[in-house]
């Protein structure tokens, strides 16, 4: 009997490993470049890491809700893109109507959020008004959104912004000049070549907040609670009196809002809109999501998981890239690793606790 | 025959005409596309314009018919875009070290070709075998081995196309069955005698030797699919896996089958873009070949979940979204507008398959 107890000790061990060897594995990863790339261990670099990393971030949770309600998404890149475009473009408009920079961006970008959302709201009237497959539905508006944002550039890209623009999206909490100490939000001018230590990017802060108010929303509300339910079985979900189509139009109006808000930050980061600047996006979000040990069949999936397999791509990227490894062992190893970790969550299934 | 079962009957085949029409509604779609731009389009409707469509159309008829299968059986291929691409820059990178080596010509095209063919069912055994044996969601095997063999691809072409190639691939990709031009006559595979440079803009051609290949290749898997076991199993695992394995297939040979099929003639897409362009083309990590090539499987009928869909749709599909591209860009439509007519397109697709649902069985 004790050799059984300690025979199913270890083994929920091994289980337990299993279950977050994603969370494992990124502290591998980050020991790993620390060891082996020069320069990686660096406040700069790990800085680096959450900048690049904002619009997996953000698309990851958008992506997270509607795999855990089943579906998925395939337009959250573009509509990264048609928001980038849309906010650059009403900036610039706003402020030739004679406004001030600072109101113009704040109106501009609060009205990408409306716009950005709408594609979403019309993924969710398809998928649970019409029937459309989620993969459909969402691959249409990837087109639609696409076509637009290209139709609104002409093909080339929105630019003319406001130089408050970029002083927004590159500024940080707070900067450190050795010798004459910490200053918050700007710095004083110093001649060329001081050291400038950037402290915390605001962006990561906007973007971080955004998690954490939707990590709250599908974790501790009904809200999300009914999301689960959905993934679960739509069936059942019906019967215990949840408004699935209804439910189903928000959490896609949610996965829009979200990839808004992460084109938003990408126009005040690069100061442009471009079309086709979350193309790269579009497959990661959801090898983000997979990483971070939600089933595509719907009802499992954390933010929590979805951060560290967004994590887990962005110091991959950002490591490969400090030892100036081709581009290409990037794609190479971001498809194993996606491969590994659907197999290592086969071997180990969850314990359910009985 | 009484009057009431006479009345029934007629109900009956107008209920079928009706369904008929909506099965085929991509067809119908196609041709009410074909006459509208041939009123907006300028040339659009010369023999010229119609062979360029077929013409152009050939890889995508090759990936969706590859998809076609994948998604009967209830899977899906994402990988199929860049395993064309893997497969066309490792045949041109062949026959440009061969051509560099001064080889002769015919080894050159049949080994480069061979070697591309060949290793381009590599991704579609992996993901197959992740499918089939270790239960990995096709979604997600794909979706790695799509990363796998474009960063595969870019380390082979150093990120640049592939170039070096004799001319005759061009001329052989490119070429026409038959050529005939008013007043010189008529010649097979080549211009008639006494032809001046200057005269070929009036030049007749006749079926683009890309058609053949892309027919004879579709005719074969038209007869695989319908007409042998080996089809009916796939509509059969698609249907339902436990009913498929209870009725005795193997079904994890068959779907390893399957993606190993999608895979090559992903392949022969990507060795025929060889003969195409005259350059070995990576495929550009955007270009979303692969949606295309489910946008169009999805136009022709076939359901995600499975069990349903045909190569004839596929092909369909395929035209169609060739056709609209064709026909906006001639009629002066911006291309912007083109990644919205699709969009939009294909959700009337799925929305008019919902409303008909089908009432003669498949």
């Amino acid at each position: 009997m004790s050799d059984s107890t300690a025979l199913m000790r270890r083994r929920s061990v091994v289980t337990f490993v299993g279950r977050r060897w994603a969370l494992l594995f990124l502290l591998l990863e980050a020991i790993l470049f620390c060891l082996i790339a020069e320069g990686f261990f660096t406040l700069h670099t790990f800085q680096l890491v959450f900048v690049s990393g904002i619009p997996l971030f953000l698309l990851g949770i958008a992506e997270t809700f509607v795999i855990i309600t089943g579906g998925i998404d395939l337009s959250v890149g573009f509509i990264y893109g048609f928001a980038s475009v849309i906010s650059a473009k009403l900036v610039v408009a706003l402020q030739g109507t004679g406004m001030t920079d600072g109101l113009a961006i704040l109106l501009g970008c609060l009205a990408t959020l409306v716009i950005g959302s709408v594609p979403g709201y019309i993924n969710g009237i398809l998928v649970a008004r019409l029937n459309v497959p989620p993969f459909i539905a969402t691959y249409s508006m990837l087109s639609v959104t696409y076509g637009v944002s290209e139709l609104i550039v002409e093909g080339s890209q929105a630019g003319n912004l406001p130089y408050l623009a970029s002083v927004i999206g590159s500024a940080n909490l707070a900067y450190y000049i050795p010798g004459r100490g910490l200053s918050f939000f700007s710095h004083e001018r110093v001649p060329r070549g001081t050291d400038v230590i950037s402290l915390i990017p605001v962006m990561v802060i906007v973007a971080l907040i955004f998690v954490l108010i939707f990590a709250y929303l599908l974790r501790s509300t009904k809200f999300g609670q009914h999301t689960y339910a959905i993934g679960g079985s739509v069936d059942a979900a019906v019967r215990s009196g949840i408004n699935v189509k209804g439910h189903l139009e928000r959490v896609y109006t949610i996965s829009a809002f979200l990839a808004t808000v992460a084109g938003i930050i990408y126009m005040l980061q690069y100061v442009e809109g471009k079309s086709d600047a979350g193309a790269p996006f579009l497959l990661d979000s959801i090898v983000a999501v997979v990483i971070g040990g939600a089933s595509l069949y719907g009802g499992v999936g954390t933010i929590g998981g979805t951060l560290i397999g967004a994590l887990l791509l962005s110091v991959l990227e950002t490591g490969l890239r400090v030892m100036g490894v081709p581009t290409f062992t990037i794609y190479i190893t971001v498809g194993v690793i996606l491969i590994i970790a659907v197999l290592v969550d086969q071997f180990f299934p969850e314990r359910t606790e009985t | 025959m009484s009057n009431g079962n006479s009345y029934l009957t007629l109900q009956l085949e107008r209920r079928t005409a009706i369904s008929v029409l909506a099965r085929n509604w991509a067809l119908a779609f196609l041709v009410g596309l074909l006459i509208v731009f041939s009123f907006t389009g300028r040339g659009f409707l010369s023999l010229n314009n119609i062979e360029n469509i077929l013409y152009l159309g050939t890889i995508f008829v090759f990936l969706a018919a590859g998809e076609t299968f994948v998604i009967i059986a209830g899977g899906i291929d994402l990988s199929v875009g860049f395993v064309m691409g893997l497969s066309s820059v490792l045949t041109a990178q062949i026959m440009a070290t061969m051509t560099a080596a001064r080889l002769p010509l015919a080894e050159t095209m049949i080994v480069g070709s061979l070697v591309g063919l060949a290793v381009s069912v590599i991704p579609g055994l992996i993901s197959g075998i992740l499918i089939a044996r270790y239960n990995v969601p096709a979604f997600i095997a794909t979706l790695g081995m799509l990363g796998i063999t474009n960063g595969v691809t870019l380390s082979i072409c150093q990120g640049f196309p592939v170039s070096g190639l004799p001319n005759s691939l061009v001329k052989l990709g490119n070429g026409y069955l038959a050529y005939a031009f008013p007043g010189k006559g008529f010649r097979f595979f080549a211009w008639p005698p006494g032809m001046v440079e200057d005269q070929v803009r009036n030049l007749i051609r006749i079926v683009p030797n890309a058609l053949v290949l892309w027919v004879v290749v579709i005719l074969v898997l038209l007869f695989v699919l319908n007409r042998t076991k080996f089809g009916q199993h796939t509509f059969a695992i698609g249907g339902s896996m436990e009913a498929a394995k209870r009725a005795g297939i193997d079904v994890r040979r068959h779907l390893i089958i399957i993606y190993v099929l999608s895979s090559f003639l992903a392949g022969l897409a990507g060795v025929y873009n060889v003969f195409q362009s005259g350059v070995g083309n990576f495929t550009p990590f955007g270009a979303s070949y692969e949606l295309f090539a489910i946008a169009a499987v999805v136009i022709g009928g076939a359901s995600l979940m499975g069990g349903k869909g045909s190569l004839i749709g596929s092909v369909v599909g395929v035209l169609m979204l060739e056709v609209l591209e064709n026909g906006l860009s001639i009629s002066g439509v911006p291309a912007f507008f083109r990644f919205i007519a699709v969009g939009v397109i294909l959700v009337i697709a799925v929305v008019i398959d919902q409303l008909f649902p089908d009432l003669l069985g498949r």
